[in-house]
């Protein structure tokens, strides 16, 4: 069981905007989420210098533009987690995860350094699956 | 109406639509280890994850749903939203719960199930003869420790032998399809240890993965199931799997495919049932060496 935390803004996209900047104020550059992450290997970054990705990665949550390592790196975030533990600010309560599933929200909302994915498709083609084996008790009750 | 321990919303997410059967299992699981069960998903329920690139359309599919979560907590005594979905759990715990105030906590179909092994093991009596290898994912263990809760529930089913298969990066393959070459190395690596271990099947935790292993399914003798559908097995109920067959060459019965429209299905289902295996038959043996 996990008990959720209290509110700390009133709207997600506004508990985003106010924790870019809180938690990359607390990052110290080192370069351990780096190290740590496993999808270095699948985007060739293991020779990037780590703390210049994470230089780039405390900008671009706070809405800056970043070096093209840092991009490319925030880009093939896929949640494995393994920066959590690493980081050893994660007792100052960084959560390094999120800070770079930010990073990457930024890269494409703000300065633009990623392109943002869109399938317009996405919603139409799940619940196309869904009348295709839903009852219509189920789909009245669940969707 | 008070909340009650035993009266949860199972939040299913969205893709889980494509997998009916998984749902439906997933409740009666619940059910019989004496939950009061209430499902909800699909796009009326987003956390929003998959639109982090509309943040205020994101933002306001967040409200909503935990605002639905709150009434169902305040009206109907649901105080546990139970998750399925990875992605959901996490952004649930992050990103909406500190942007809302939340009347409930969440939990993982896993860790209830494990949390209540009392009640459900003496229901797996049906023996399960397969040896199978977990697929599996280093993520989600942030908030999670979903591998071994799948494991703590899987050895309890007679006659199953389990082998952990490589732990994958990412929290599920559906991630992983961003990133080029990374889906293919992945499931490959997992083909290839079940292959090296003499796996009978591969089971998939999470349904992208399922998603994406399905078209391999019967391939080397080896077969594609979920975790629920193993310990449905070992209740002695039947646990079909439509999206499997339909990925193997099967179709939808042609009342289904009126219902949902047959040009939407030729346009939206179709081209992702038929596309290519994620492994040719060539890249699906042992690594050598």
């Amino acid at each position: 069981m996990t008990r959720l935390p209290a509110a700390r803004a009133e709207t997600t996209e506004a508990f985003l905007m106010q924790s870019g900047p809180e938690l990359a104020a607390l990052c110290t550059e080192c370069g351990a989420c780096f190290n740590a992450c496993p999808m270095v290997d699948y985007v060739d970054l293991r020779g990037a210098d780590p703390k210049i990705v994470t230089s780039g990665l405390r900008r671009l949550a706070s809405g800056e533009a970043a070096p093209e390592e840092t991009v490319a790196w925030v880009g093939a975030c896929t949640k494995s987690g393994q920066c959590v533990d690493a980081c050893p600010q994660k007792a100052v309560g960084l959560d390094a995860m999120l800070l770079v599933r930010i990073a990457k929200q930024r890269a494409m909302n703000e300065t633009r350094q990623l392109p943002a994915t869109q399938d317009p498709s996405y919603f139409p083609r799940i619940k196309t699956f869904a009348r295709l084996q839903l009852s219509d008790e189920e789909l009245e009750k669940w969707l | 109406m008070a909340v009650s321990d035993n009266r949860v919303t199972f939040w299913f997410g969205c893709n889980m639509l494509r997998h009916a059967e998984m749902i439906r299992l997933s409740i009666m699981l619940l059910e019989r280890t004496g939950y009061d069960v209430s499902a909800a998903g699909g796009p009326a329920y987003c956390c929003g994850t998959s639109h982090d690139h509309q943040p205020h359309g994101a933002s306001n599919m967040a409200g909503r749903t935990v605002s639905r979560f709150n009434e169902a907590a305040t009206k109907d005594g649901r105080g546990t939203v139970v998750t399925w979905c990875p992605s959901c759990h996490m952004h649930m715990s992050d990103i909406m719960a500190p942007g809302n105030r939340v009347a409930f906590d969440i939990s993982h179909i896993s860790e209830l199930l494990v949390a209540s092994i009392d009640r459900l093991a003496p229901l797996l009596t049906v023996p399960v003869p397969r040896r199978v290898l977990l697929h599996r994912h280093l993520g989600f263990s942030t908030h999670v420790p979903i591998n071994d809760r799948v494991t703590g529930v899987l050895s309890r089913i007679p006659g199953l032998e389990l082998i952990e298969g490589p732990a994958h990066p990412g929290h599920m393959c559906s991630g992983l399809a961003t990133v080029p070459g990374a889906l293919k190395a992945v499931i490959s690596e997992t083909w290839s240890a079940a292959i090296t271990n003499r796996a009978d099947t591969v089971c998939t935790i999470f349904h992208p993965c399922h998603r994406e292993i399905a078209a391999l399914d019967g391939r080397d003798n080896i077969r594609v199931r979920n975790w629920v559908q193993l310990v449905a097995e070992a209740m002695g109920i039947e646990a079909s799997d439509a999206y499997v067959g339909w990925r193997n060459g099967g179709a939808p019965d042609i009342a289904a495919i009126e219902r949902a429209e047959p040009a939407r299905y030729q346009a939206l289902i179709e081209p992702e049932l038929r596309k290519e295996p994620p492994l040719s038959a060539a890249s699906a043996g042992p690594i050598m060496g």
